[in-house]
C-alpha cells in the first residue's frame, strides 16, 4: 500500500487595520491588541477563508489584502483535496452559511479554527481565536457593539465554494 | 447540539479477548469520542479496540447512510478500516471528524430540489381534493387539467430550478409566474376553496368571524388575487412597509410612485379603509384596554396632517370606529389593490383623513389580532410580504410608515419639520417609555442649538399633554437642561482633574446615561468615557463631540438613524457632497456611513465600499 499523501496546511493570516490597531488599541481599549486578525486556510494551493458571502476560495494570497502578513504551519493532513470539497460544502450548508456570518461570533477566524481541526486537528493560535472577546471585555468594545456587530467582512478577490451550482 | 449517547458494550459481541478489566486502564475500554460532522457534533461511547470498519457500522446505522459515504478524520489522517480506534491513538474525548460523502453530488441537488417541488403541487393537491368542508362547489371539470397542469409544470421546470437557491423568494417568484398557476390563482372559487380550506385559515375564521366576510366578499377576494399576481406592487407595497429603508426622507420617492401605479390609488385608499370599517368593524370586538396613546397619537396625527381644515364628525366617527378596529396590515395591502370596491366619488379631505386616523389605529393594534390575519397572508403564499414582523416594534414602525404613506397621498406638501416631528413623535414615545434615562438624555439634546426652536417647543407641548412623567416634563426647561450640562461639564473636568474621584460619582453617570444602561457591568469602566474625547479634542468641542456620540447612539437604539434629519445633513453637507462627487450616488447609504464614522469622509468611503459589495 502506497503512503498516503501529505499535504500541508497553513495558515495566512492578515491584519486588517494595517497596523493601527497595534497603535491606536491602548489609547482606544486601555489594552494591548497587535492586529485585527483575518485569517484563512491554504491547502491544496488554494486559500480557502469566511466571509459574509459565504466560503469562499481564491490563489494564495488572491485577495485584496494582498500577501499575509504571517503564516502559520498549522500541518499537514491526508484529507484529499475531493473530500475538502465535500467537506466545505457542508460546513456552508450548516454552520458556515453566508447569513451566519457575524462578526464577533461566527467570523472568519472561527471557520479558519474549525477547518484546521479537521484537517490537522490542531487549532489555531489563541492570540487569533480570542481577539473578539478581548475587544469586547474592553468598556469601549462594549459601547461599540451594537455599531459593530452588523458589520460584515468580505475581502474580494475570491469566488464561492460549496454551492448547490457546484462552483469551487 | 445533539449529543446522543449510545451505550453497548461491545466485549461481549467481539470475538476478541476483552482482557482488559475495566479498572485496569485509567481510559477503560469503553471510550467516549466525538463524532463531530457538518456543524454538529454527538458523543459515541465504543470499545477501545473497536475497528474503524466497525464504527463505521454503527455511524451508517446512526446517520442513515451507506458505510462507503463515511469518511473518518483523525488529526488529519484519514482512519482506514482495517485500524482500530486506539492504534489511531484516539483516546476519550477525542474529535473524531466525519464527513459523509454524497453518492453523487449532482444526483444529491437534484434530490433536495425536487424535494422542495413536490411539496408544492401535494399542498395544492390536498386542498382541492377536501370538498367535505367546501362552503362552495368546485370549479367543475376545469379543476382537474388544472391540477393535473400543475403537477406536471413543477416536473418539467425542475430542471431550471436547479440553478435557483432552492426555496428562495426567487423560486416562488418563478413559480408565480407560470402561467397555469396565473391560471388557478385567477379562478376565484378554486382559490376561495383553497384558502377555506386550509388548516390554518379555518382556525383563523373561527376565532375571528369577520375573516369569513373578506373570503365571502368575491371582489376582495379577487383584487387580492390580482396583487398576489403581480409581484410589482407586492415589493412597492414592501417598501411601504418597510419604512427604515424608506425613512430617508419623510417623502419617499420610490413608494410613491408605488401608490401611482395602483388604479386610483388616492380615491381607493379612502374609500377601501371606509369600506372595511363598515364590513369588518360591526362584529369585531374592542381589543384595546385603553392604550393611552391611542388618543394621543390620533390628536398628533391628525394635528400635524392638515391640507385643508376637515370637516370634524368624520374624523370623529372614524376615531370612535377605529379603535375597535383588528385591521391588519393584509387588509391595508390588499386593499391597496382594490379599484371597485366603492364607485363613490372621494372628497380629498376624506382621503387625508381616514389614512391617517387609520395610521394612528393601525399603529395600535392588538397582538392577538394581527396574527391571524398575519397567517392569512401567509396562506395567500405571499411570503414576500413581511407579516411576520413582531407586532410590538411594528406598532411604532406602521406609525412612521403610514405616516410617511400619508403625506404621499396628500397633493400638498407639508413642512417637513412637522412630518419629522410626526414620526419622531412615535418612536420617541415608546422609548421614552422604555427608558428615561435615554429621555433625560434627549432633553439635553434639545438644550442644544443644533436642533430648531420650533422642535423644541413642539416637543415641551407634546409633552405637556401627554401627562408623561414630570421628570421628564421639567427636563424640558431649559434652564433645567443647562444644569444638567453643567454637571456634565465639571464631571469632565473632574476626570481630567482628578480621575481617581470619578468611581465615587459613577451612579450618577450612569444615570446619565454616558454608560449604555443595563448590559454595562463594570464599574472600573467609568473612567474610560472621559478618556477618550480629552486625548482627542480640546475642552469645549468636547460636549459636542460626546453628545455626538451619544447620540449616534440613540438614534441607534432608537433604531431610526434619520431621527433627526436636520442634524446629521446638516452637519455633513460638505462631506455628502464630496462623497457624492466621488461618485457614491446612494444617498442614504452616505448619510448613514457618514454619521457611523461622524464626518470622516476617509472612514466613510471604506465603510461604503465595504457594504456596497464587493
Amino acid at each position: 500500500m502506497e503512503p498516503p499523501n501529505l499535504y500541508p496546511v497553513k495558515l495566512y493570516v492578515y491584519d486588517l487595520s494595517k497596523g493601527l490597531a497595534r497603535r491606536l488599541s491602548p489609547i482606544m481599549l486601555g489594552k494591548q491588541l497587535e492586529g485585527i486578525w483575518h485569517t484563512s486556510i491554504v491547502v491544496h494551493k488554494d486559500e480557502f477563508y469566511f466571509g459574509s458571502g459565504g466560503i469562499s476560495s481564491c490563489p494564495p494570497g488572491g485577495t485584496l489584502l494582498g500577501p499575509p502578513d504571517s503564516v502559520v504551519d498549522v500541518g499537514s493532513t491526508e484529507v484529499t483535496e475531493e473530500l475538502f470539497q465535500e467537506y466545505l460544502s457542508s460546513l456552508g450548508e450548516s454552520l458556515f452559511r453566508r447569513e451566519a456570518y457575524n462578526v464577533f461570533e461566527n467570523n472568519c477566524n472561527t471557520f479558519t479554527n474549525e477547518v484546521a481541526q479537521f484537517l490537522t486537528g490542531r487549532k489555531i493560535p489563541s492570540y487569533i481565536t480570542d481577539l473578539p472577546s478581548e475587544i469586547l471585555s474592553t468598556p469601549f468594545g462594549q459601547a461599540l457593539r451594537p455599531f459593530l456587530d452588523p458589520v460584515q467582512i468580505q475581502p474580494p478577490g475570491g469566488s464561492p465554494v460549496g454551492r448547490p451550482n457546484g462552483q469551487s | 447540539m445533539p449529543h446522543v449517547i449510545s451505550r453497548k458494550p461491545r466485549m461481549a459481541q467481539s470475538g476478541r479477548p476483552s482482557g482488559l478489566p475495566a479498572d485496569k486502564n485509567i481510559s477503560s475500554s469503553v471510550t467516549r469520542v466525538i463524532v463531530k460532522t457538518a456543524g454538529k457534533q454527538e458523543d459515541f461511547m465504543i470499545a477501545d479496540d473497536t475497528s474503524v470498519r466497525q464504527f463505521k457500522e454503527k455511524l451508517s446505522a446512526h446517520f442513515k447512510c451507506q458505510m462507503d459515504q463515511l469518511v473518518l478524520v483523525f488529526m488529519g489522517r484519514l482512519l482506514k478500516d482495517h485500524d482500530t480506534l486506539s492504534q489511531r491513538g484516539i483516546l476519550d474525548g477525542h474529535t473524531i471528524h466525519l464527513v459523509i460523502k454524497s453518492k453523487c453530488s449532482s444526483r444529491s441537488l437534484a434530490h433536495s430540489s425536487r424535494k422542495l417541488l413536490t411539496k408544492e403541487p401535494c399542498h395544492w393537491d390536498r386542498n382541492t381534493e377536501g370538498n367535505s368542508n367546501g362552503v362552495y362547489q368546485p370549479a367543475g371539470v376545469s379543476h382537474t387539467p388544472v391540477e393535473s397542469a400543475l403537477l406536471v409544470e413543477p416536473d418539467a421546470s425542475k430542471m431550471h430550478t436547479q440553478d435557483l437557491e432552492v426555496g428562495s423568494l426567487e423560486y416562488i417568484a418563478q413559480m408565480l409566474q407560470n402561467p397555469s398557476i396565473q391560471q388557478l390563482l385567477s379562478n376565484t372559487d378554486l382559490m376561495r376553496q383553497f384558502i377555506s380550506e386550509h388548516p390554518d385559515i379555518q382556525q383563523l375564521m373561527q376565532q375571528n368571524p369577520e375573516v369569513s366576510h373578506i373570503l365571502d366578499n368575491s371582489e376582495i377576494l379577487w383584487q387580492t388575487l390580482e396583487l398576489a399576481r403581480n409581484l410589482a406592487i407586492i415589493q412597492e407595497l414592501m417598501q411601504i412597509q418597510q419604512p427604515e429603508q424608506n425613512l430617508e426622507h419623510p417623502l419617499n420617492p420610490q413608494s410613491h410612485s408605488g401608490l401611482e401605479t395602483m388604479p386610483g390609488g388616492d380615491n381607493v385608499l379612502g374609500q377601501s379603509y371606509v369600506d372595511y370599517n363598515d364590513q369588518m368593524l360591526n362584529s369585531s370586538q374592542d381589543p384595546f384596554g385603553g392604550n393611552p396613546f391611542t388618543a394621543l397619537l390620533e390628536g398628533q396625527v391628525l394635528e400635524q396632517v392638515q391640507s385643508s381644515p376637515p370637516s370634524p364628525t368624520p374624523p370623529q366617527e372614524r376615531r370612535d370606529q377605529l379603535p375597535q378596529l383588528p385591521t391588519t396590515r393584509v387588509i391595508y395591502t390588499s386593499s391597496c389593490g382594490l379599484s371597485s370596491i366603492t364607485s363613490a366619488s372621494v372628497t380629498p379631505n376624506r382621503v387625508n383623513h381616514t389614512p391617517s386616523a387609520y395610521a394612528t389605529t393601525i399603529s395600535t393594534k392588538s397582538r392577538s389580532h394581527t396574527c391571524p390575519i398575519q397567517q392569512l397572508a401567509a396562506v395567500l403564499a405571499l411570503p414576500s410580504i413581511e407579516l411576520t414582523q413582531q407586532p410590538q416594534a411594528e406598532d411604532r414602525d406602521a406609525t412612521i410608515s403610514l405616516d410617511s404613506s400619508d403625506q404621499k397621498l396628500e397633493d400638498d406638501l407639508q413642512p417637513s419639520d412637522e412630518q419629522t416631528s410626526s414620526q419622531i413623535t412615535g418612536s420617541m414615545m415608546q422609548l421614552l417609555l422604555n427608558n428615561p434615562y435615554l429621555a433625560a438624555q434627549m432633553m439635553l439634546f434639545i438644550s442644544m442649538p443644533q436642533l430648531s426652536e420650533q422642535c423644541r417647543q413642539q416637543l415641551s407641548t407634546f409633552l405637556q399633554q401627554t401627562q408623561l412623567s414630570d421628570m421628564l416634563i421639567s427636563l424640558a426647561n431649559p434652564k433645567a437642561s443647562q444644569a444638567i450640562l453643567q454637571i456634565e461639564q465639571g464631571l469632565q473636568l473632574l476626570a481630567t482633574e482628578a480621575p481617581v474621584l470619578l468611581p465615587w460619582v459613577a451612579p450618577y453617570l450612569w444615570g446619565l446615561g454616558w454608560l449604555p444602561a443595563p448590559s454595562c457591568s463594570y464599574p472600573d469602566t467609568v473612567p474610560w468615557a472621559w478618556d477618550v474625547p480629552d486625548i482627542v479634542e480640546p475642552k469645549h468641542p468636547e460636549c459636542c463631540h460626546k453628545s455626538g456620540t451619544v447620540q449616534q447612539r440613540l438614534q441607534s437604539l432608537a433604531g431610526d438613524p434619520s431621527h433627526l434629519p436636520q442634524a446629521p445633513e446638516i452637519r455633513f453637507s460638505q462631506q455628502m457632497e464630496s462623497l457624492q462627487a466621488m461618485g457614491f450616488g446612494n444617498h442614504h447609504a452616505n448619510l448613514q456611513a457618514l454619521i457611523a464614522t461622524e464626518g470622516d469622509t476617509n472612514a466613510a468611503i471604506c465603510k461604503l465600499k465595504r457594504s456596497q459589495g464587493f
